[in-house]
């Protein structure tokens, strides 16, 4: 797949995570990438081959709390929830991200 | 991620990599259906949606990797570099490993006997269930009539049993040979669930009165008497001169029901008859002899069970109140009450013996382990230091703080884990050594010592504790290392400040101190061991062969008894050899003793104790072949007969606590008969005092009566032999002697000095390894004061090379160093005596003529360890001041 402007900056995939389920609730995972691909209108695709390690390793860190459960389709699908530790992680990203965003563009605009 | 969360995917990892397969594959499929419902054809959108997600293993390896892989590899490599690490410092590595391996060893060694006394269940089939009888009063012990009401009446329990502990004489006359075992009742093998390897094992229709001599023997006894289980079963088997058949061999996993006792032969409670010469002890209402056991029915609880004897009891005692007792000894024994206790571990004579022994042991064992610890803290201290550099140059290319402080207790635990294996090996030695010093010559202890749970889950527990306690300090602080500070610190001139290596100093003092208080409780213990085998117990103890005779197999007739006693007297003194033959009922510190109550006119005791005194029968002759003074009046002689008026002989002390003066000759007292009193007996002679029972006994009043004057003599004697060359000498001509009276007589040989070595031998059991232990202790104290000293002198070569350019004098360079080791000694002889005072109570019980906190013993261990410091820190401080100025300065 050739690069392209739209691959998530590395280090924000946890946060769109983390909003997402924040603001959805229970999902899978494929629930997810389609989610973020269209709330951002195609200018974000999640690269699918790090999610599933990015939801695994925040399952561990205790921000996600995984199940297996069963989609409208019938199909067995692992479905994810954010705990309290996951909403407080949200917080400090997006805290975080915040102060990234307005760093960059001042430098964009005054540098 | 948490260690935790690592554990447990390493446990589940299949779980786990078939949860992320699942998890991609529905990922694909939906992707794939999404496609296709946007018009792509199904082979295309799967292949497509496979393309999308990249290489599904690279995936899954990736996610797995996180908690697995990596946590694996890491300690895989700490492992290796730890390793690495101990390989390049052999020296370390060595006295490390042999530190932890003795303590580590040591505590297994003493934990498994601990285990096989005192924890292990019965080797019986549900030992959980089974439930020992006792009265409300805590006795364990019940006479036959009642055992048989019980049994009789009892709805409580499937099964119950009664037995005791009985040695055998196994020879049929001549010297005797020993085999223990049990008198059982009819229920025992059934209620245990022990099955027969050969033959078949006793029932309740073996156990009727006057029943046939059977046995049932163990397998390790049918293996040496007779070559095997199958070869035993219908052998006759000579018990106290009696025939018995074998009937059957037990399974070998049963090792009897006595833990620490071996248990080899097993006869029917109703053979007691046979044994004796007759039923007294199975009619006898007041002889308490037998332990009773019964396996609860299954759906009874321990209130349900108690409330059943409850009910039962009055029946049980109504039915066997002793005949000779009066109204109100009656009522108390009617009140009496039995309630069930937990059996899982049986019972043990061993056990109560050498239960407090144990205890200190386990005590002195830690003790020992603590100081190993501090010793290996101490070494790996002055290591961290000595490799800050190296962490230094890690930690600035980027190692992780935390990873160093893994890196660093890895290190540890793997040294601590070599020194359980090595300390595996020595307990598996150490507690069999261990075993042989709790023997004597008259038991013979058999304790299952193979590993088990409970052992191993112990090793590697103090092993892990061990590995965390000296390794939490220097990787802690390998964690805290600032590194430009630890690469410029190897930079020359300065002096380093005195308050550098507090920690070191101070492991080193709570070494000193540790020791200290092993040092004096192995002083105050052995101490206390010379006192007892040097003090004067009231007689000669050398040059004694003690000979207990046993009429029980003969035919001699009770009224021929004493003529046959007289008769061996007679042919023991012919012996060359021999000066003077003493005959008694007890001997000093001998394994059996027999006190009675007194009445004397104008005593009036203060309690039922104060009326006691020990008692024996003797003969002509006994105080002169013991060499105990006569100090007034005669020894028993010819004139004193059945028929003459009693007489007795009684010691200093009974003299003085009776009559209130040593001149007692022809005053008169009566001995209790129950509730009466006997003929009045005249004292016609005063002897010097002795220990009875046992060398540690303060003086006690004891009364000699005449064996000459005894109304129904004795089935046994014991004689004294005094001899002018080594007792053990004329044993052959003893034994020789004593068949030519009748050669059925069962005979015991050894002597006097060692009955009273045995009497004290859990003494010096203890005693002995206190003092090992203590000298233990100080080497590893030496060693870490060497270290440490050794370590600082070469740290601040430097700082004395400049001292000594600018004109400081050896002696001061001397002075200097040893000043320092004598701070770090002080303060750890006052802490170890602050600790010792408080400490030294355990060994409270073992202590003879001396207190736990004498204090020239106190003052003597501080004063060896101070000169071990000063020894330690000699050849350091001879090095600092031989240093050359030059060559030290030019270094770097």
């Amino acid at each position: 797949m050739p690069k392209t402007k739209n691959d998530i900056l590395q280090g924000t995939l946890g946060l769109l995570v983390l909003k997402t389920l924040d603001a959805q609730g229970r999902m899978h995972g494929y629930a997810i990438t389609s989610h973020i691909q269209r709330v951002s209108d195609d200018l974000l695709r999640v690269e699918e081959g790090s999610l599933y390690p990015a939801l695994h390793r925040m399952a561990q860190d205790g921000w996600l709390r995984a199940e297996w459960g069963t989609t409208e389709k019938n199909r067995d699908a692992r479905f994810y929830t954010i705990t309290a530790a996951g909403r407080k992680q949200l917080a400090l990203e997006e805290e975080s991200w915040t102060r990234l965003r307005d760093g960059v563009t001042r430098v964009l605009r005054y540098a | 991620m948490s260690l935790l969360s690592r554990l447990r995917n390493l446990v589940r990892s299949n779980d786990l990599s078939h949860d992320i397969e699942r998890e991609m594959r529905f990922h694909l499929d939906e992707r794939a259906d999404d496609l296709v419902a946007a018009g792509m054809p199904a082979d295309a959108a799967r292949h497509e949606a496979r393309r999308r997600f990249g290489n599904v293993g690279i995936q899954q390896e990736r996610t797995r990797e996180r908690d697995l892989i990596a946590w694996l590899d890491t300690f895989a490599a700490d492992l290796r570099y730890a390793l690495r690490a101990l390989r390049a410092a052999p020296a370390f590595t060595l006295v490390a490993v042999l530190s932890l391996g003795l303590g580590i060893g040591a505590n297994t060694a003493i934990f498994t006997i601990v285990n096989a006394v005192m924890l292990r269940s019965l080797p019986v089939s549900h030992p959980e269930q089974l439930v020992a009888i006792e009265t409300t009063g805590g006795n364990s012990y019940f006479t036959n009539p009642i055992w048989e009401q019980l049994r009789d009446r009892q709805d409580v329990f499937s099964g119950a049993f009664a037995y005791a502990q009985r040695t055998f004489d196994l020879s049929n006359g001549g010297e005797a040979r020993r085999g223990d075992g049990n008198m059982v009742s009819g229920d025992f093998f059934t209620t245990l669930g022990v099955r027969p390897i050969a033959g078949r094992l006793l029932t309740t229709a073996d156990d009727r009165r006057g029943c046939a001599p059977l046995a049932v023997v163990s397998d390790g006894f049918a293996a040496s008497e007779y070559g095997g289980a199958e070869a035993a079963v219908g052998k006759l088997l000579s018990l106290n001169g009696h025939p018995f058949r074998v009937v059957g061999v037990t399974d070998p996993r049963f090792t009897g029901i006595n833990v620490g006792e071996r248990s080899q032969i097993y006869v029917p409670l109703c053979s007691i008859a046979l044994l004796d010469g007759g039923p007294a002890r199975l009619e006898g209402r007041s002889n308490w002899y037998l332990h009773l056991i019964g396996r609860p029915k299954t759906d009874l609880t321990t209130e349900r069970i108690d409330a059943r004897l409850a009910t039962l009891a009055p029946s049980i005692t109504e039915a066997t109140v002793p005949p000779q007792f009066d109204a109100k000894s009656a009522a108390e024994y009617r009140a009496m009450k039995f309630v069930g206790a937990p059996a899982a571990n049986g019972f043990s004579e061993l056990r109560t013996t050498y239960r407090k022994a144990l205890l200190v042991l386990m005590a002195i064992v830690a003790v020992v382990l603590l100081i190993a610890c501090a010793n290996v803290a101490n070494l790996l201290l002055a290591r961290a230091t000595v490799r800050r550099r190296e962490l230094a140059v890690r930690l600035a290319l980027g190692a992780g703080r935390a990873r160093l402080f893994r890196q660093l207790l890895t290190e540890s635990v793997l040294l601590s884990t070599i020194g359980a294996a090595v300390g595996a090996l020595f307990a598996v030695w150490g507690s069999r050594m261990l075993l042989r010093l709790l023997e004597r010559s008259d038991r013979v202890v058999t304790l299952d010592l193979s590993l088990d749970m409970r052992v191993l889950s112990f090793t590697i527990l103090i092993s892990v504790i061990t590995g965390l306690l000296f390794g939490l300090a220097p990787a802690w602080r390998a964690g805290h290392l600032d590194p430009q500070a630890a690469m410029k610190a190897q930079s020359r001139g300065l002096a380093e400040g005195h308050s550098r290596f507090n920690a070191g100093k101070a492991l080193v003092a709570a070494q000193v101190a540790l020791s200290l208080v092993l040092v004096a409780a192995a002083g105050l213990l052995l101490g206390s061991w010379r006192t007892l085998a040097t003090l004067d117990p009231g007689f000669q103890r050398d040059h004694v062969l003690l000979v207990t005779a046993d009429l029980g197999a003969t035919a001699i007739k009770p009224e021929l008894r004493r003529a046959a006693y007289t008769d061996i007297v007679a042919r023991l003194r012919a012996i060359p050899g021999v000066q003077l033959v003493g005959q008694s009922q007890m001997t000093p510190a001998g394994q059996s003793s027999w006190n009675d109550e007194l009445q004397v006119d104008g005593y009036v005791p203060r309690s039922p104790h104060d009326a006691l005194a020990w008692m024996n029968a003797v003969g002509e002759s006994y105080f002169a072949s013991l060499r105990i003074p006569l100090l007034a009046g005669r020894d028993f002689s010819k004139v004193d007969t059945p028929e003459s008026p009693h007489v007795a002989i009684v010691s200093r002390e009974m003299a003085r606590h009776f009559f209130g003066s040593t001149n007692a000759i022809g005053r008169r007292f009566r001995i209790s008969q129950g509730r009466t009193y006997g003929e009045p007996i005249e004292i016609v002679g005063v002897v010097g005092d002795t220990k009875y029972r046992s060398l540690r006994d303060s003086i006690q009043p004891v009364v000699y009566l005449a064996a000459s004057q005894e109304q129904d003599v004795s089935r046994s004697y014991s004689f004294e032999v005094r001899t002018t060359t080594p007792p053990l000498s004329v044993a052959p001509s003893v034994k020789a002697a004593v068949a030519a009276v009748n050669p059925k007589i069962s005979l015991d040989l050894t002597t006097l000095e060692r009955q009273i070595d045995e009497s004290l031998a859990v003494s010096k059991t203890i005693a002995s390894l206190a003092g090992f232990f203590g000298v233990l202790a100080l080497v590893l104290a030496t060693i870490g004061l060497y270290g440490i000293m050794a370590y600082n002198v070469a740290r601040r070569r430097n700082e004395i090379g400049v001292r000594i350019a600018l004109g400081a004098l050896p002696a001061r360079v001397i002075r200097m160093v040893l000043g320092e080791v004598g701070q770090i000694v002080v303060a750890g002889v006052a802490l170890g005596v602050a600790l010792s005072l408080v400490a030294m109570r355990i060994v409270a019980t073992f202590l003879y003529g001396t207190t736990p906190t004498n204090a020239p013993t106190l003052a003597g261990a501080g004063a060896i360890l101070l000169v071990v410091g000063i020894a330690a820190a000699a050849l350091p401080a001879w090095r600092a001041a031989r240093l050359d100025p030059v060559s030290a300065l030019r270094e770097e």
